[in-house]
């Protein structure tokens, strides 16, 4: 094992000395390699619903997956199914894509369909089970690897083009930094972001983990109720290892499309920057300061309030001291999971200083983001409703005790509800005088007007802090 | 050959312009000119802008007509609104000095006092008109300093009477505007600088305020009706403002609701929305109900056009007054009595928190009800400085600071009087806390004291 590194670093040295070209991989045994990636490659042939306000097209993807599991799952790059670029705004157009049909190949030819199950929101990779799995093949086993060491050669297998025979080919690439912050990411020179998801193997062939990127945590969603999802990385992409325990932990519980499996505890935050934390004459460095709880969250259960510092969580440190890593810690958290326990220790500011106490709370599944709020289509009129999500009631600042209505989420250009004035955005709180608080009660007054053909229908709205009546002429002609 | 004939055509039209009819035209705008033209002022004012998160000084031009002999001048109130150093030249080309009188955002009018104390030519005043029997196609003239070029003339006719444009428009200082007044829309061309001059009909009186134009298109200018101006002057010149009462309703057009709301003759006014904590809210009217009669006179607004002289009927009366109204609601007619609030001012007054990187104003009951804030409690930020202490903190436009360190700020006075201090300490470490969007947050401010400060200021 030892004596393996050595060679490998002494080549790897040769080989920059001697010629840039096809470094280091002359260790992999890609013959043996090649062999067992047979056993759990497949090519994915997706068809993807793109809809464009209310028009609709199908595209085709073609990529890898591996499959990971004795009943079927695979895992594949999911990035274009993922809830950011399922559901985008573009001009003032709702752009919206999801799987229509998904065939997958393995590599001996035999071909299989396969069911969308969803994409982990952070690392984008997606997941898919194969209908009726006969259990032909052979899953891959993740092996944790004990060091990611600059230097060390990773070998992974890509996807050819469709017009060249065999489908896949073998590449190389190095480890060249192993970033510990924001998180634990071992970067890697030589890949490109083509390859995302393929399996990474180190010199014994053993399946590390697979190439991913890493996010920006800034850029990353800020807002615990999703609405503000991050729409714009851009910039290179740092491409490295997602580890096996990560990838492990994804596997037995996979990220399911439109189920809320995220934990909440209900706060906003801000970091506790160093200088706060002096001129609070603080022993702590780090940490998370609560500046609001929403109303009936764990967090008001659990007896926290607006001002408590958060410095541990069950024991570990908050390691937190900028605002650009409170998505770390949100990660963490709703990486918890709904119904899991989390012990915080809390600074809370008294007359005198700070108390330190220990609470205990309970997350609860975060709230429903607006990309899987459930919608009605009106096609007479022609736009869409959606029910209200939490976000809805943050941004517009409204009392979900209150206010009930629905929101306007598309509308079809030169239709009805657009000449008659009605606005994406909109919140509809009645129409024809009968409150709607759901896509329920929409679809219970539109679809009657089917049959009452009424030659108008009168909404009444709440758009930028105010309310108003908006009539919609209806041509039943 | 054809040369000749052109030459002949354009001698018969020249003949023809001769005639004593047009002859009387064009000395009708000789008159009307001279009657104006040499009470146009150039207007120079400094103004301030606090958006940027310091203040800034900003010179500007626009144009003015004096309307009073001891030298009142009106002007647009984003001209010369909160100005300060005025600059005016008159017709005459002698240059002086002008103060601030007073001013009205809602309607975008202020009036300016020239300093006649260096000055011994004579003062020509120019004489308000009616706007109110102004004709669609009538010709009017306009003066100003468009693009700076001071007394200059432009002719058209004009165009429409009674454009609408929602009160929803703001002004760059950040007030809403046009809430109270329909325009003079005209096809003299009008350009940037024309802004606060006179719109001038044949009989040589000022009909309107020129006051916008849509630079995207061929001469479309729009004048404030002189009507307005006529009332707003005269309270700016008694109380430096106008004082209006408010009850917190929104309105709009009924046309083609009525049927729904089973206004049956068209008549009466839609409301569409009342503010949070308004007397209208207090007395349960709602959004929907139909106002058929104000203190007993009926109203209407089946049309845009008739919201603002609606809006006007219930901010003319005193505030504190009680006004009666009868509404429609689902077919039956009820009574309200609603006391009238003071409007109040709009924004609130503006501070430079100099040094500490960021500029905030009072919150008035307005800003609130706009702002969706809780209450009027604490100070707004209106601007944040790139690269100063409270960007660096984290501050952002928007935030409402409630404490210096311990010492809470519930008023711009209180805010003031703890930053002077502070100031003046050169305190290095401050801790803000500040409301955003339902939180409370902390910006902590790392001051650097030498930074900004000039040594002759």
């Amino acid at each position: 094992m030892n004596s393996r590194r050595v060679v490998t670093v002494l080549s790897a040295i040769a080989v920059v000395l001697l010629s840039s070209l096809s470094v280091g991989a002359q260790d992999f045994d890609f013959k043996r390699l090649e062999g067992k990636i047979k056993d759990y490659t497949l090519v994915i042939d997706l068809k993807i619903e793109v809809s464009f306000g209310m028009h609709s097209t199908e595209q085709s993807e073609r990529m890898m997956g591996t499959l990971v599991s004795d009943d079927g799952l695979v895992i594949f790059n999911g990035a274009p199914l993922s809830s950011d670029a399922a559901i985008s705004t573009f001009a003032g157009v709702t752009v919206k894509t999801s799987p229509s049909k998904i065939e997958l190949t393995d590599l001996n030819g035999k071909t299989y369909e396969g069911e969308f199950i969803g994409v982990d929101r952070f690392t984008k990779i997606g997941f898919l089970k194969i209908k009726d799995y006969d259990g032909d093949l052979k899953p891959i086993t993740f092996v944790e690897s004990k060091a990611f060491v600059v230097g060390d050669w990773l070998a992974l297998y890509m996807l050819l083009p469709e017009f060249v025979t065999p489908s896949v080919g073998a590449d190389v690439g190095m480890i060249s930094t192993v970033v510990t912050s924001p998180e634990f990411f071992p970067l890697t020179v030589g890949f490109n972001s083509l390859q995302v998801t393929s399996v990474l193997y180190n010199h014994d062939l053993q399946p590390v983990g697979v190439l991913g990127s890493l996010l920006d945590p800034s850029e990353a969603a800020t807002d615990q109720s999703g609405m503000i999802e991050s729409f714009q990385q851009f910039g290179i992409p740092l491409l490295g290892v997602v580890t096996s325990s990560r990838l492990q932990k994804m596997i037995a519980d996979p990220p399911k499309q439109g189920e809320a499996d995220r934990g909440w505890m209900g706060i906003t935050l801000q970091a506790l920057t160093k200088e706060l934390a002096d001129f609070w004459h603080l022993s702590i460095t780090s940490g998370i300061i609560v500046n609001d709880i929403v109303a009936g969250s764990p967090a008001e259960e659990g007896g926290l309030k607006t001002g408590d510092i958060i410095y541990e969580v069950n024991g570990e440190p908050v390691e937190v001291d900028k605002d650009e890593e409170i998505p770390i810690f949100q990660r963490n958290i709703s990486e918890l999971g709904p119904g899991a326990s989390v012990e915080l220790a809390v600074k809370r500011p008294t007359d005198s200083g700070f108390e330190d106490m220990r609470l205990l709370i309970t997350l609860a599944e975060a709230p429903m983001t607006a990309t899987d709020a459930a919608e009605y289509e009106s096609k007479k009129l022609e736009f869409k409703v959606r029910n209200m999500v939490f976000g809805d009631y943050m941004i517009n600042r409204l009392d979900p005790q209150t206010f009930k209505g629905v929101v306007v989420s598309e509308i079809k250009p030169g239709g009805l509800a657009d000449i008659g004035g009605l606005q994406l955005g909109d919140i509809i709180q009645s129409l024809d005088n009968q409150p709607i608080g759901s896509i329920e009660d929409a679809e219970a007054v539109l679809s009657k007007m089917d049959e009452l053909r009424p030659d108008e229908a009168v909404f009444f709205v709440w758009r930028n802090n105010k309310t108003l009546f908006v009539n919609v002429k209806i041509d039943w002609e | 050959m054809s040369k000749t004939i052109l030459a002949l055509f354009l001698f018969c039209a020249a003949a023809l312009s001769a005639q004593p009819g047009h002859e009387t035209h064009q000395q009708k705008i000789y008159d009307a000119r001279d009657k104006v033209l040499p009470a146009l002022v150039h207007i120079q004012p400094v103004i301030k802008n606090y958006r940027t998160g310091e203040l800034e000084k900003q010179a500007v031009v626009g144009s003015g007509v004096i309307f009073h002999p001891e030298g009142y001048v009106v002007t647009n109130y984003h001209v010369a609104g909160k100005a300060e150093r005025i600059l005016c030249t008159l017709e005459n080309r002698e240059i002086v000095q002008a103060v601030y009188i007073g001013g009205d955002p809602l309607t975008d009018i202020s009036v300016i006092k020239l300093d006649l104390s260096k000055y011994n030519g004579k003062l020509a005043v120019a004489e308000f008109g009616n706007s109110d029997s102004v004709q669609v196609g009538e010709y009017v003239l306009a003066m100003g300093s468009p693009l700076s070029l001071s007394r200059s003339v432009s002719a058209g006719v004009i165009s429409t009477r009674d454009r609408y444009f929602s009160g929803e428009d703001r002004l760059p200082s950040g007030e809403r505007t046009g809430r109270y007044n329909l325009w003079i829309q005209t096809d003299a061309a009008i350009n940037p600088g024309n802004s606060g001059g006179p719109l001038v009909d044949l009989d040589g009186r000022i009909i309107g305020i020129n006051s916008r134009a849509n630079l995207f298109a061929n001469n479309l200018g729009f004048a404030i009706p002189i009507n307005i101006v006529k009332e707003v002057t005269a309270a700016i010149l008694k109380d430096g403002k106008v004082t209006r009462s408010w009850i917190g309703l929104h309105c709009q057009a009924l046309q083609e609701l009525e049927t729904y709301f089973g206004a049956g003759d068209n008549n009466g006014v839609l409301i569409s929305s009342i503010d949070p904590g308004s007397p209208a809210e207090e007395v349960f009217l709602k959004a929907g109900d139909i106002i058929l009669e104000l203190n007993d006179k009926p109203v209407s607004a089946r049309f845009v056009e008739e919201l603002p002289a609606f809006y006007s009927m219930i901010a003319k009366t005193k505030p504190g007054d009680e006004i009666k109204l009868k509404v429609l609601r689902n077919d039956e007619i009820f009574n309200f009595k609603v006391k009238t609030r003071e409007l109040g001012d709009l924004q609130g007054e503006d501070f430079e928190c100099k040094g500490w990187g960021f500029t905030i104003k009072d919150i008035t009951r307005q800003m609130m009800i706009e702002s969706q804030l809780d209450d009027t409690i604490g100070v707004y930020v209106v601007g944040v400085k790139m690269g100063g202490a409270a960007a660096d903190g984290g501050l952002r436009r928007g935030d409402v600071v409630t404490k210096i360190n311990n010492s809470a700020t519930p008023s711009l006075a209180d805010f003031t009087a703890l930053y002077q201090k502070l100031h003046d300490e050169k305190a290095e470490k401050v801790l803000l806390t500040v409301a955003r969007s339902g939180g409370t947050r902390f910006v902590f401010l790392n001051i650097d004291n030498d930074e900004g400060d000039s040594p002759n200021e």
